[in-house]
C-alpha cells in the first residue's frame, strides 16, 4: 500500500485530502497533522447545537464538517492521523465493522506499547491506557466504494480549547466537561512526562500497521488527489455544507469517550422547571449536579440527593429518589420522584 | 418468506446488493434496509431522513445512518421522488435493526419508471442466494 506521510499540512488538507482519494479511486494510508488548530464536526452533527460558533470565529478557529461519524472534536498539530482509504474488496475491509475497527486499531495500540504507555483496543472503536483512558479518537465512513479509517496518536491535547469550542447550555456544565475529559482521556506526554517526536511516533505506528497493511511504499501524494481536494473545497467549506440539518436531541449530550458522556437534561414539572447536570460512566452516575427554580424545604436537602445520587446505578436512581422524600421531612412541591426520574435517566 | 440461517426476507420484496428492499404498492416503493443489512451496519445510533419532494436515482446514494462512529449511505434502489420519509427513524433509530421490514422502514418512492425494478432482485432467486453467500462470506457473518 502507498504511504502519503505527509508530516504538517495546511489545516484543510488534514480533511480534504481523505475525502479527495475515494472519489478519484485511491487506495493508501495518509499519516500528517493540521499546522493549525481546527474544530471538526461529525457528519450528522448539528453545528448550532454542538459547537460554539462564536467562540471560533472570535479565536479564529476553522470549523469542518468532515463524512465521518462521531462528535465535535478540536484538532492541533500535536496530535498525528492515520487515515486509511482501502477498497471495499480489499480483504482488509473485510468482516463486520467491529471486526474492521479491531484489526486497525489493534496495531494503533501496540504502536502505544511500543512508545510506553500500556494501551489495548476496546471495541468498537477505541484504544484505553490500563487505567481505562481514551488514547485516541477513530471514526469511519464508506464514501462510493472505499472504506475509511481516521483516527490518531495524542502527544498533547488542549482540554481547555476543546471545552470552550464546544456549544454548552451554561459554564458548570463547561467545567464538567473539562473535568471529565481531564479524567478520561490521556495524552502520551501526560502517560511519560515527556513531549514524543514526530519520527519517535510515527515509526512504531508505521511498523505496527505494515503488519496488518503488508509494506508501505512511500510516495508523492498523487496531482489528481490535490486537484481533486482542491475541487471539492468550495462544497466542504459552504455555508450549506457546515449547517447541514443535523441530529438534535433536547438537552445537552457530550460524549467524552466510550460509555463516559456529561448530559444536561431539563424537565419542566408542575412545581417549576428541573435541571440536571450529570456524568454517566457505564450504567453509573458519577457524578450529579441539580439545580432549577422549583421550591425545595429544606434548602440543603438537594444537596443530599445529589451526594445520595453520586455513584448509584441508573437503576438505583428510582428507589434513591424515593428514599429522598421517604424519611419525611422534605417537601418539593409539584416535584416528584418521577420528575427526577426524568431529568436523571431521561 | 425466504430464511438464509437467521436471516429472513420476504419473498414479497425486491432487494439490492447493498441490502435495500423495495415494497411496491402502486406506483410507490417503500424502502428499507434488510434483516442482512442491518446486521452488517450494527447498532444504528442515527438516520438522516431525506426530505420530501426530493427527487433520487436509482443506484446513488440519498441519505445516511450512523453506527460506532460509522458513516454509510443509502443508495436509491429506483429512481423518483421522496413522497414520505419515516420520521419515527429519525428520534427512534434502533427500529431499523429491531423491525427493519415494517416499523423501521425508511422513505416511500414515488416511482419514475418501475422497469427498472427488473434489475433488482428477488429473495426466492439463485442470484440473490449467491450474493448473500457471498457477503457472509466477506463479513463475516
Amino acid at each position: 500500500m502507498k504511504l502519503y506521510h505527509l508530516k504538517h499540512v495546511p489545516w484543510l488538507d488534514s480533511q480534504l485530502l481523505y475525502h479527495a482519494m475515494p472519489r478519484v479511486g485511491l487506495e493508501g494510508i495518509l499519516i500528517l497533522a493540521p499546522a493549525e488548530p481546527y474544530v471538526c464536526i461529525g457528519f450528522h452533527q448539528d453545528l448550532m447545537q454542538d459547537v460554539d460558533v462564536a467562540y471560533c470565529q472570535e479565536h479564529d478557529i476553522p470549523i469542518f464538517r468532515r463524512e465521518v461519524g462521531g462528535g465535535a472534536v478540536y484538532l492541533d498539530g500535536n496530535q498525528i492521523f492515520y487515515q486509511i482509504v482501502v477498497h471495499k474488496d480489499n480483504p482488509i475491509a473485510h468482516g463486520d465493522k467491529a471486526r474492521f475497527y479491531e484489526r486497525l486499531l489493534q496495531p494503533v495500540a501496540e504502536a502505544y506499547d511500543d512508545l510506553g504507555v500500556p494501551a489495548r483496543y476496546r471495541p468498537i472503536n477505541d484504544i484505553i491506557t490500563t487505567a481505562g483512558r481514551k488514547i485516541s479518537g477513530n471514526g469511519a465512513a464508506t464514501i462510493g466504494d472505499y472504506v475509511i479509517l481516521v483516527g490518531n496518536l495524542i502527544a498533547d491535547f488542549d482540554y481547555e480549547s476543546m471545552a470552550h469550542v464546544l456549544r454548552v447550555p451554561d459554564e458548570k456544565f463547561r467545567d464538567k466537561i473539562f473535568k471529565s475529559m481531564r479524567q478520561n482521556l490521556t495524552t502520551l506526554k501526560r502517560e511519560t512526562g515527556r513531549m514524543p517526536e514526530w519520527d519517535e511516533m510515527t515509526k512504531p505506528l508505521l511498523a505496527r500497521f505494515e503488519k496488518v497493511l503488508g509494506p508501505l511504499e512511500p510516495a508523492a501524494l498523487p496531482h489528481a488527489v490535490r486537484e481533486k481536494a482542491k475541487a471539492l473545497k468550495p462544497l466542504f467549506l459552504s455555508e450549506e455544507w457546515l449547517h447541514k440539518k443535523g441530529r438534535r436531541r433536547p438537552g445537552r449530550d457530550v460524549k467524552i469517550a466510550a460509555g463516559v458522556n456529561v448530559i444536561q437534561r431539563l424537565h419542566k414539572a408542575p412545581g417549576g422547571l428541573l435541571r440536571a447536570t450529570i456524568e454517566v460512566k457505564g450504567d453509573r452516575l458519577t457524578s450529579v449536579s441539580l439545580s432549577g427554580d422549583f421550591f425545595a424545604y429544606p434548602e440543603e436537602a438537594i444537596s443530599k440527593l445529589e451526594s445520595a445520587l453520586s455513584g448509584a446505578s441508573l437503576e438505583q436512581v428510582e428507589s434513591i429518589a424515593t428514599d429522598f422524600y421517604g424519611h419525611g421531612g422534605i417537601e418539593t412541591p409539584g416535584v416528584t420522584t418521577e420528575d427526577w426520574l426524568k431529568v436523571l435517566v431521561g | 418468506m425466504t430464511t438464509i440461517d437467521k436471516f429472513e426476507f420476504p419473498d414479497e420484496l425486491y432487494y439490492t446488493k447493498e441490502h435495500i428492499w423495495a415494497r411496491v404498492e402502486g406506483n410507490v416503493a417503500t424502502i428499507g434496509i434488510s434483516q442482512f443489512g442491518a446486521e452488517l451496519a450494527g447498532e444504528i445510533v442515527y438516520v438522516e431522513i431525506p426530505m420530501v419532494g426530493r427527487e433520487v436515482k436509482q443506484g446513488e446514494p440519498f441519505m445516511s445512518m450512523e453506527s460506532g462512529k460509522w458513516v454509510g449511505r443509502v443508495k436509491a434502489p429506483i429512481s423518483g421522488k421522496i413522497v414520505e420519509a419515516n420520521e419515527e427513524i429519525e428520534w427512534e433509530s434502533t427500529l431499523v435493526n429491531e423491525d427493519p421490514y415494517g416499523q423501521g422502514w425508511l422513505a416511500k418512492i414515488e416511482m419514475a419508471d418501475a422497469s427498472q425494478l427488473d434489475s433488482v432482485l428477488r429473495a426466492d432467486s439463485k442470484e440473490f442466494a449467491a450474493m448473500i453467500a457471498a457477503d457472509r462470506e466477506k463479513y463475516d457473518k
